[in-house]
């Protein structure tokens, strides 16, 4: 307890010297110094009414005899006032003063100035002319009918003011002055989350003044952003667009703090995903290009971090997903060429990526495949132009529209015929970019192996778990296999039980076998939901695949699924 | 139905005694009693606020008691006005006791414990209204700090105070008993009466002004079968005026020409009787042949510049306005006698004027 107290009469004095200096915060300086420090001077406030609230009047005068001037300086510093909770601590404060049976006169006085400071804050009213006071008055208004009038036509006065700013171009009469704006930013930063307030804040966002450098302030935008993902302001995309566009230290935070919901430790679903991003208005914002370039930054980066962790993987394909979603929303503002979002990749290779699935009959899907198999395999077996980035880049562009990978496996899976050369390679490529050609080589052939002899199984009138198994199994007088190969074939595997309606029946027992620990478990449910998420946007007719796939996923993870 | 009227008429007989020295003989248990009263009203609120009927009859049993207590000399509002005053009624009794200091100390300090409780208030009403002061403070803070911004040139189609005052006197005048013609008349003149009329004026146009969709200062919701919108309360203050030729005569003399002009342009009513005052006071200038300009017989008489300058400033309106008014003056002219030449007939030389200039 004394530590506590000692440490508290420390913060005591440290706070009465700064609310000294700031005292009614009339300059630049002091402006700028309050608002740096109002989440912090709150908190004291907070600690300081659970000290006060112990103790009545003449102990606390005692204790603290220099309270009354703490709490004089707080109330007439309009910032303080002004922002999130403080009003009510410090009201709570002043309570704990009151005594309700004063003894002598000094108790009578100091109930009397603390009155006096309550109604300053609460109750009385303040006028610019006496007229408008005998006006107010003489009909009867009470604060709470005046004030809360007037705070919403000085908003909707300052935001016309300021778009009309915009539209008077040269007329410099009537022009704001760079000053007032950045002065009005400042006020707004302890109001941010006052819904009364809104309007203006957008309005700042949107407003372009004349002049070449960053009128508003950032600590500004830093408040707005802040309050924003923390869902505490609502704004329209536009504006929150603006706020990122005019602030990169706001744009990361945004997108470190999706990162922070996405990449988590618990596992989740991409349905999940998908309504945080769209949450998040991250994937209508990197419409702009400049702001795509920063998420998709941010992302490349993880993966690097993480040696391309297919849950970073995932959450690419559903940003991009979204994003692709948004930009044909706005197809008519927007224009511009997919060299700017993806300037390391070539711009043919993306124009083929970017096509729908969706728009191409499901017959005919072996051609958008084979083409960017093709177009891939030049790229990066192309030695000599490193045009267009190494084996990496393409990768890191491709994988942005990774369900093409899965739709090649389940093409393998799911044809009579001999598998493929390009689909081969596009899934050898797309579970292990680096490997030289031939490594690539003998995974493709792996991967064959085990494809004609899962076939050949077919024709066979039982089947069993054990069977498939030995089929998948690697070969004891080859190299033991890479992981990644390793993890192709589980999913061709994965594939085949789904779309292989005699193997639905000991989908289970394979599945066991296959996915012995938490590790490999946890590898499965990924695919699962990664598959029927993409069935789902595809809106593919896959009712019994759906069904044993929605059943495999509840039973590995029966935390629940999103759907 | 009538243990709740009575209720309602005790409960406003207190908010009405909360703002005297009375208060000083109320003690803790006066205070408790008061806000539970309150309380409860906010449930009738809550409860009958879809009950047309019985929110009718209620409001027909409080206008029953304004018009009781419009004598000359009291308070033109009472304390409770209309039903949407009930959903408030802890709010206003609240700042109004805090407000006075006649209230002894021991029944404020019970007063502060109710109005705030400190945080983690189980009781949901009591949050409610903690959290309705502390919002208020932090309104006010609000409005502190963004006059910090500066006041800047504001007429008075923009400036803030007087709209917030036009709107609150529009909200006022809806709640004037609607069954006596009368009620809004009267009303309007014993503020006439009592306010400095300077700022009554600038207010009275500003609520002329508003955009007709002005939505009600605290988000009333429109009775269905309510014959009354936001443009019925700009309908009876341009009645008053034109029924009140003092206050018109001030209307037209000492607000900006500008403002009057668009107040003009939006009442047709008030821009014949403005163009009606214009004549009456062009009439009274004669023409000084040795100055060689328009002057009026004494002093207080509107000047030829001055007449000018309003017409030129109507002739600058768009043009159902501009039209109405260079007609008014022809007419004008050819009531004097059609007179080209300058010098004989005042109008002739207005429309002279204003022809070159605009």
């Amino acid at each position: 307890m004394a530590q506590d107290s000692v440490g508290f009469s420390s913060d005591y004095q440290f706070w009465m010297q700064k609310l000294s200096v700031w005292d009614q915060a009339s300059t630049l300086e002091t402006q700028q110094d309050t608002c740096l420090h109002l989440p912090q001077f709150q908190e004291f406030l907070r600690q300081m009414y659970e000290v006060l609230k112990e103790m009545d009047s003449n102990t606390i005068i005692e204790r603290f005899p220099t309270i009354g001037q703490l709490l004089a300086k707080t109330c007439w510093n309009p910032f303080i006032l002004a922002f999130d909770e403080s009003q009510k601590i410090l009201i709570w404060c002043l309570c704990c003063l009151i005594n309700k049976e004063p003894q002598n006169s000094e108790e009578s006085k100091l109930n009397s100035w603390t009155r006096g400071l309550l109604s300053h804050i609460l109750s009385a009213f303040r006028f610019d002319t006496k007229e408008v006071g005998l006006f107010t008055q003489g009909l009867e208004f009470t604060p709470a009918d005046y004030y809360p009038g007037l705070l919403k036509n000085m908003v909707l006065s300052l935001v016309s003011e300021l778009r009309e700013n915009h539209l008077n171009g040269f007329n410099t009469q009537r022009r704001i002055v760079p000053e007032k704006i950045r002065l009005l930013s400042r006020i707004c930063i302890p109001l941010v989350t006052l819904p009364d307030i809104e309007p203006l804040v957008e309005a700042l966002l949107t407003y372009h003044g004349h002049e070449p450098q960053e009128v508003l302030c950032p600590e500004f935008f830093d408040a707005v952003n802040e309050a924003f993902l923390l869902k505490k302001i609502s704004l329209p995309e536009s504006a929150v667009v603006c706020l990122w566009l005019r602030h990169l230290p706001s744009l990361e935070k945004a997108t470190l703090h999706l990162f922070e919901k996405l990449i988590s430790s618990a596992r989740n679903f991409l349905r999940r995903i998908e309504c945080f991003l769209k949450d998040s208005l991250l994937p209508e914002a990197a419409c702009h290009p400049a702001i795509f370039r920063v998420v998709d930054e941010t992302f490349r980066y993880a993966l690097l971090e993480t040696n391309g962790a297919p849950e970073v993987i995932a959450a690419i394909q559903v940003f991009t997903g979204c994003f692709v979603e948004a930009l044909e929303k706005k197809n008519k503002q927007l224009k511009f060429t997919f060299k700017t979002y993806f300037p390391y990749g070539s711009p043919s290779l993306v124009v083929v990526l970017l096509q729908h699935p969706k728009e191409i009959p499901q017959e005919l899907w072996h051609q958008p495949l084979k083409h960017i198999s093709e177009m891939l395999r030049e790229i990066v077996e192309d030695q000599t132009h490193r045009s267009h980035g190494g084996p990496f880049e393409c990768w890191f562009l491709f994988i942005h529209f990774g369900g093409w990978a899965d739709i090649a496996a389940e093409q393998l899976v799911m044809s009579e015929a001999e598998p493929p050369e390009a689909l081969l390679w596009l899934l050898a490529f797309s579970y292990s970019p680096c490997d030289g050609s031939l490594q690539r080589a003998q995974t493709m052939a792996e991967v064959k192996a085990v494809l004609i002899r899962l076939k050949k199984l077919l024709g066979s009138p039982s089947l069993s778990a054990k069977d498939l198994q030995a089929a998948a199994a690697e070969s004891r007088d080859r190299d033991p296999r890479p992981p990644l190969c390793q993890q192709l074939i589980r999913r061709l595997l994965l594939n085949f039980l789904l779309w292989i309606p005699r193997a639905h029946v000991i989908a289970r027992e394979v599945l066991t076998l296959l996915a012995p620990t938490d590790e490999l478990t946890h590898e499965m449910t990924g695919f699962l939901d990664q598959t029927l998420y993409r069935w789902d946007h595809l809106r593919m007719e896959a009712t019994r695949p759906r069904k044993l796939a929605r059943e495999l996923l509840s039973e590995l993870c029966p935390a629940g699924t999103a759907v | 139905m009538e243990s709740l009227v009575e209720h309602l008429q005790r409960f406003s007989e207190l908010l009405a005694v909360s703002r005297m020295t009375h208060v000083s003989t109320w003690d803790p248990a006066t205070v408790r009693r008061a806000l539970q009263w309150a309380r409860y009203l906010r449930h009738v609120h809550r409860r009958f606020g879809r009950h047309v009927r019985i929110r009718r009859a209620l409001e027909r049993r409080l206008q029953n008691q304004w018009r009781q207590e419009g004598a000359p000399g009291s308070a033109p509002v009472p304390g409770l006005t209309n039903f949407q005053a009930l959903g408030r009624g802890d709010l206003l009794l609240s700042l109004r006791l805090l407000e006075n200091r006649a209230l002894g100390d021991a029944a404020y300090h019970y007063l502060l414990q109710q109005l705030f409780p400190g945080p983690g208030v189980p009781d949901p009403d009591e949050e409610a209204l903690q959290g309705s002061l502390a919002r208020l403070a932090r309104c006010r803070s609000a409005v502190q700090l963004l006059r910090f911004s500066g006041p800047g040139e504001k007429s008075a189609l923009q400036d803030p105070v007087l709209k917030t005052q036009a709107e609150l006197l529009l909200g006022r005048l809806r709640e004037v008993p609607k069954a006596e013609a009368e009620g809004p008349s009267r009303f309007l003149s014993t503020l006439w009466d009592r306010l400095p009329q300077n700022n009554f004026l600038k207010v009275l146009a500003a609520a002329l002004l508003l955009p007709p969709s002005s939505p009600r200062p605290q988000g009333e919701e429109l009775e269905p079968g309510s014959p009354q919108t936001p443009g019925d309360g700009a309908q009876e203050l341009v009645r008053w005026l034109l029924a009140k030729s003092d206050a018109l005569a001030a209307f037209c003399r000492s607000l900006p020409v500008g403002l009057l002009t668009s107040v003009a342009g939006r009442h047709p009513a008030l821009c014949r009787a403005y163009l009606g005052l214009l004549t009456d006071w062009g009439r009274r200038l004669h023409y000084d042949l040795p100055k060689g300009t328009w002057v009026g017989a004494e002093p207080q008489h509107v000047s030829w510049e001055e007449l000018y300058g309003r017409f030129q400033s109507l002739c600058r309106a768009p043009p159902p306005l501009k039209d109405e008014v260079l007609t008014a003056l022809e007419a004008c002219k050819a009531q004097d006698g059609d007179f080209q030449v300058p010098g004989v007939s005042i109008w002739t030389d207005l429309l002279l004027a204003l022809g070159s200039g605009s």
